[in-house]
């Protein structure tokens, strides 16, 4: 099977650090194409007319622009950040999807990168399924649409409140909605919840 | 670069000049010659108008006390536009669409639209009464006392965001979920608006955080300095 190279985006101003990561992808054995931009201005510019899969950036260029990066994340579910580590970085937000350091060892970035294209495969799979939730995502979202408390839905179904969130953030990625009362709008219009049990 | 030249390349514009309270007769005037005008400075018009035009803000310009009164009338002015034109059409729209259809679905989505719409105008109050009579007594007395609080506050910014996410579900849902037979000049207008005020809302936020935030911060560094 025809396997699509993986679109690497790389935010980095230095021309050395750029170009180190450049060479160490080149030769590694994945197959990718790989993209530059120095400054976060241009980033979309690039998302206009590239398929970006994975978007490696210098942390320094995020400080003060934590708006946009989280705007660039709800429009760009599937693009995974890599964060690039200087050591000296507080906490960033929103977070990145992983973190290598100046200093980690070429294998340690490869096998990373790695992990994230093959997580990014079952993100695709998920959203070709449209909007077709599971039973026991159904089930959350009856909770959430009853105004239950994620940790009232965990005891009811006896899960963890982490797996409540997860699946919570399942049916926001499926159905593109976020809020609790559009949420019920959407469980109504489906026939997953009865009117009669909803107030108005 | 004549002015309606611009306008008939991005029609949208047009907002732009109304909330700077520019009339559209434009003539043969230039971008400089119109600003001149009305008296704005052409830095300021000219990322503003590129704003609209989808490029990304320009981080590093500087800009006058005086261009910062101007953009919070701006702001002040989109604030009308929201108010009195954007939301009652929609709301209008929302509601013949729901006579039209008495499905339940469609009392839901006019409930959650004026719910919607309640806090959008609670965020519009915020600005009107709090942030811009700061900015303005900031710009016009040089005074930073309760600056951090304002800039910092996590709650102001999630406001905001909260807005966008709301909208964005009114319009997946009817782009994808409730089902509404025929009706499609009703419902065309009603998603024309929405794109519309989806629109400004992003360009009204955008100027907020690459504009009036960051040119006041750099007023109250100084100061503090």
């Amino acid at each position: 099977m025809h396997k699509n190279p993986l679109h690497i985006l790389i935010l980095e101003s230095s021309r050395i650090i750029f170009e180190g990561l450049y060479t160490i992808l080149y030769q590694s054995d994945l197959d990718c194409k790989i993209y530059h931009i120095e400054a976060i201005d241009e980033l979309s510019g690039v998302l206009e007319t590239e398929k970006i899969d994975i978007f490696i950036a210098n942390l320094l260029h995020f400080v003060n622009r934590e708006k946009e990066i989280k705007k660039f994340r709800k429009n760009n579910p599937n693009i995974s950040i890599v964060g690039i580590d200087f050591g000296m970085m507080q906490k960033s937000d929103p977070e990145p999807d992983a973190l290598f350091s100046l200093y980690d060892t070429q294998e340690k970035i490869i096998s990373l990168i790695t992990r994230l294209e093959s997580k990014n495969k079952n993100i695709s799979k998920y959203n070709e399924k449209d909007d077709n939730l599971t039973k026991r995502e159904i089930e959350v979202l009856t909770g959430i649409v009853n105004g239950n408390l994620n940790k009232e839905i965990a005891e009811s179904l006896n899960i963890s409140i982490h797996t409540v969130v997860r699946h919570r953030k399942n049916i926001t990625t499926k159905t593109g909605i976020r809020s609790q009362s559009g949420l019920t709008i959407y469980a109504i219009s489906k026939k997953i919840v009865d009117i009669e049990d909803i107030e108005i | 670069m004549k002015m309606a030249d611009q306008i008939d390349s991005n029609p949208k514009l047009l907002l732009m000049l109304q909330h700077f309270d520019i009339d559209f007769r434009v003539s043969d005037l230039t971008v400089s010659q119109l600003c001149l005008q009305y008296d704005i400075s052409e830095n300021l018009f000219v990322d503003i108008a590129n704003l609209y035009n989808g490029f990304g803000a320009k981080r590093n310009h500087t800009y006058t006390k005086k261009d910062l009164l101007q953009v919070i009338d701006f702001l002040k002015n989109t604030h009308h536009y929201y108010r009195s034109d954007m939301y009652p059409q929609i709301n209008q729209y929302i509601h013949k669409l729901q006579e039209n259809h008495p499905e339940v679905e469609l009392r839901l989505i006019e409930k959650f639209f004026n719910e919607y719409f309640t806090e959008v105008k609670e965020h519009l109050d915020y600005e009107d009464d709090i942030a811009f009579p700061y900015f303005i007594k900031l710009l016009k007395e040089n005074s930073t006392n309760d600056a951090r609080e304002l800039y910092s506050s996590k709650e102001y910014s999630e406001h905001h965001t909260d807005i966008e996410l709301k909208l964005h579900d009114l319009k997946n849902l009817l782009l994808k979920y409730v089902k509404v037979d025929n009706d499609l000049d009703l419902r065309r207008k009603l998603f024309f608006a929405l794109y519309e005020l989806e629109y400004d809302l992003y360009i009204h936020s955008l100027i907020e955080e690459s504009i009036l935030i960051p040119s006041g911060l750099k007023i109250e560094s100084k100061e503090n300095a």
